[in-house]
């Protein structure tokens, strides 16, 4: 009894201890970037701020210096929020009808197909970089949003196809027979029996391709220049300029706004993404 | 007027053959079984005649006209799925009324179908609810009143209580043969269950491999089953089969039986084209109902191995001619394991097979 009571405490004091080694640069990020430049450079990096000030944050929003220009972060947002709705709409979308079709709607060498687009999943991106750039030259978007959107969208949708082509085989594919003698077609299926049955999937994927558009970087330094780089490119920029004095208040309130939107979209989704992750396991 | 015929359909898929040319025709109000042990091709006929998979060659007419290019929604027919296929993000009205809202039938009309077949299937109640609220009974009874709201020229059942379980089967069993009675609509029922071939059907059609093995009444399928596969399938427990050689005694030909004692000598009266197999080895079938228990000479003395009371009958295992072999006897005339017991055999309805072709001969 006295035993498994001390492995039990134990057990606690270990997860506990991770929990806080994990949350720890957290706590440095946001105290950090509420402090004063003059608190930190006389301070211990883990005290508690002694005054609040939100200064850092306004400067990283509105006048960090990124290179040249001195403009903050908020234009490269708003360059990345463009990017990232569209992009994550239309992969979402493109995922919802592929795995529509490749699993029930299945053709003549469906598999193969979707074995290919598999590829795409576990292919490395660096690959891609250099006929993407002649692609998006071709097209005419080279260094634009749209051209992003376009990037994100092709390298996107081989886990959206995955992610909805797992979870449509779950379904059974009598509801499809059953819905084509009540006389209903192809999209009517779709629109009216399928994906109103989506939403744990659509939530996984939202929160997946939110996080992995909004977070690239790679497409982003890559891709677009200027007017139209993301926010990832931004804060890489904010950082690496050199000015006088490191402002690690300014660099820490810079990261956590390019990191707030990623957390937004888990906190408001992700009870979906574990639901959807363990979809199918209890029927109803 | 024929309401379904099935004209030397075939299917397969390469070098795969699931269907070897079936020919089924059925009168319309009758009530149409196909079964046969899993992999027989029996899903596959029914998703052929619902349209959902095309035959490879062949012909199906429903109601006199040929449907082979029409689309399932056009064939005026409804299905009960065995998972039922109820929409689980509609509630009962809307998954009754999806399929008048696709025809585009006027939301007044749909309202009176809902209303009647609602009231018809006791599913009043349910209205408002998602499948996911129901129990499997309700959610069967949902699947039928989606199928009733068509009104169609066939229903199509494919294995429709093999989800629920063995109580509430017998219920709907009940329901399901009530309904066919009332409505006289044709039915075509896909299932593996024998029982519920025999108290359904008005046509069985026995398959096994993609071949039907006997098309006919259930009383003919049972008394005079077309060979060894049909008469092993129907019936539980399964007839019978001893192995026998015919012998000709005092100018009758027969077979000898042989339980503890002496063999015993057992005539096989009227039945034609015996005389020329005397000496030939045959298979006698004889179901278990067959037996009696009677203390006369002519009785056969066997030894009782296991006794299965099941209330009303009393199984009694014992071996005949080398074989295992059970008859149902009444439970007081029953007598414990290791005792004999005296059966008679009622001749008249047993059954002969060439046991190399395995088709009945008498």
């Amino acid at each position: 009894m006295a035993e498994t009571r001390f492995w039990r405490a134990a057990l606690y004091a270990a997860l506990v201890f991770a929990a806080l080694y994990y949350l720890l640069p957290l706590y440095v990020m946001l105290t950090t970037s509420v402090k004063s430049i003059e608190e930190i450079r006389a301070g211990n990096l883990l005290s508690l701020p002694a005054g609040i000030t939100f200064d850092a944050w306004s400067k990283a929003w509105s006048t960090a210096c990124t290179g040249v220009s001195c403009n903050g972060l908020s234009g490269y947002f708003w360059n990345s929020v463009q990017m990232v709705i569209p992009a994550v709409a239309i992969s979402t979308m493109l995922g919802a009808i592929n795995g529509y079709v490749l699993s029930k709607w299945r053709f003549r060498g469906s598999e193969v197909v979707f074995a290919l687009i598999l590829f795409g999943v576990f292919m490395p991106f660096q690959v891609l970089l250099l006929p993407m750039a002649q692609t998006l030259g071709l097209f005419g978007l080279a260094n634009t949003t749209a051209g992003l959107v376009f990037v994100h969208v092709v390298c996107g949708t081989a886990s959206t196809t995955l992610f909805f082509r797992n979870y449509y085989v779950g379904i059974p594919d009598e509801l499809i027979k059953a819905a084509r003698l009540d006389g209903a077609g192809f999209w009517r299926i779709f629109w009216r029996i399928i994906l109103p049955m989506s939403t744990p999937i659509i939530m996984v994927t939202l929160i997946w391709q939110f996080t992995q558009i909004w977070n690239d970087f790679l497409f982003g330094v890559v891709f677009a220049s200027g007017d139209a780089q993301p926010i990832t490119v931004g804060l890489n920029n904010l950082a690496n300029t050199s000015t006088s004095v490191k402002e690690y208040n300014v660099d820490m309130a810079a990261a956590l706004i390019a990191a707030l939107p990623t957390i937004v979209v888990y906190v408001l989704a992700g009870k979906y993404f574990v639901r959807g992750l363990t979809a199918g396991a209890v029927k109803g | 007027m024929g309401a379904l015929a099935i004209k030397n359909v075939t299917k397969s898929f390469g070098d795969t053959h699931i269907l070897k040319g079936i020919n089924i025709d059925i009168e319309a109000g009758e009530f149409l079984i196909l079964v046969g042990p899993s992999g027989c091709g029996k899903s596959t006929l029914m998703n052929i005649i619902a349209g959902l998979e095309s035959p490879t060659s062949g012909e199906v007419c429903i109601a006199d006209r040929i449907v082979n290019e029409v689309a399932p929604k056009d064939r005026d027919i409804a299905m009960v799925f065995q998972s039922y296929a109820l929409y689980p993000t509609m509630n009962v009205r809307q998954n009754i009324a999806f399929g008048m809202e696709t025809r585009g039938v006027p939301k007044a009309e749909q309202n009176e179908v809902i209303a009647r077949v609602a009231k018809m299937l006791q599913i009043d109640h349910l209205l408002d609810r998602k499948p996911s609220a129901l129990s499997g009974g309700q959610r069967q009874r949902v699947a039928m009143g989606r199928a009733l709201a068509r009104n169609p020229k066939l229903f199509l059942f494919d294995e429709p209580l093999s989800n629920l379980d063995a109580k509430l089967r017998v219920e709907m069993r009940v329901e399901i043969k009530q309904l066919h009675q009332r409505l006289k609509t044709t039915i075509v029922y896909v299932t593996h269950d024998q029982i519920e071939a025999m108290t359904l059907g008005d046509k069985i059609a026995v398959m096994k491999d993609g071949v039907i093995q006997q098309f006919g009444s259930p009383e003919d399928i049972y008394e005079r089953p077309a060979n060894l596969f049909v008469a092993g399938f129907i019936g539980s427990p399964s007839m019978n089969f001893l192995p026998c050689h015919l012998v000709e005694q005092n100018g009758q030909v027969g077979v000898t039986l042989q339980g503890v004692e002496a063999p015993k000598f057992i005539a096989l009266q009227d039945r034609a084209g015996l005389k020329e197999r005397v000496g030939q080895k045959v298979i006698l079938g004889v179901r278990p109902e067959q037996w009696d228990v009677e203390n006369t000479p002519d009785a056969l003395v066997c030894k009782v191995k296991i006794t299965e009371p099941t209330g009303p009958d009393t199984m009694i295992y014992s071996e005949v001619n080398g074989v295992e072999m059970i008859a149902r006897v009444h439970p007081r005339a029953a007598s414990g394991p290791g005792t004999t017991l005296p059966l008679v055999l009622d001749v008249k309805k047993a059954v002969l097979f060439d046991p190399e072709t395995e088709l009945r001969i008498a």
